[in-house]
């Protein structure tokens, strides 16, 4: 159990540093961040969870509530902003 | 009892892992935004269940129960949503765009 949620907690920190780097590279286009940085946050999430369960402490849970509701603003607004800007 | 709970946790725990890691390399193959969008969409939804499950699971109290399941159920009706209007202007950027003279 324990160390299954080390493997777990491992294997998201190297998922959010790829989604990371994809979202940094100077070769990606705008669409790419915006996908990369809305599946980093639910990688976050998924980590915010197991790490809840790790350390016993609820307070991160509702971290990752507050945390889901920021990475759909984050695309929508992402989302409008590409609709109303000309290419 | 509390052995199968155990063993459950550490299995979606390293499915919701496992899911993730997949989908960031899926995110740099892949050579779309469409298709990088597909990749990004599994832990968005199935990745995030399955570690709110997981903890669900473990975590003893009602309240941290509810608010996983909050937690994975508004994630399960936003990020459809929220794919679905970065797609859609993605598209009409490209549609706006003028064609590329020969």
């Amino acid at each position: 159990m324990t160390f299954s949620s080390q493997v777990a907690l491992g294997l998201l920190i190297a998922a959010t540093v790829l989604t990371v780097v994809r979202a940094v590279r100077p070769s990606s286009s705008i669409g790419d961040r915006a996908v990369a940085f809305d599946m980093m946050t639910a990688v976050i999430q998924c980590g915010l969870f197991v790490g809840a369960v790790v350390i016993g402490d609820g307070i991160l849970i509702d971290v990752a509530l507050v945390l889901g509701l920021l990475g759909f603003l984050t695309s929508v607004t992402v989302a409008r902003f590409l609709e109303r800007t000309n290419p | 009892m509390s052995a199968v709970l155990d063993v459950l946790t550490a299995v979606l725990f390293v499915v919701g892992a496992l899911l993730a890691v997949v989908a960031s390399v899926g995110l740099h193959r892949l050579d779309d935004t469409r298709s990088r969008m597909h990749a990004a969409t599994k832990p968005g939804t199935l990745g995030v269940l399955c570690c709110a499950i997981g903890a669900a699971l473990q975590v003893g109290s009602t309240s941290l129960v509810t608010k996983l399941l909050v937690a994975a159920a508004l994630q399960l009706v936003t990020a459809p949503v929220g794919a679905h209007m970065l797609s859609r202007a993605l598209t009409r950027r490209d549609e706006q765009r003028p064609p590329a003279t020969p």
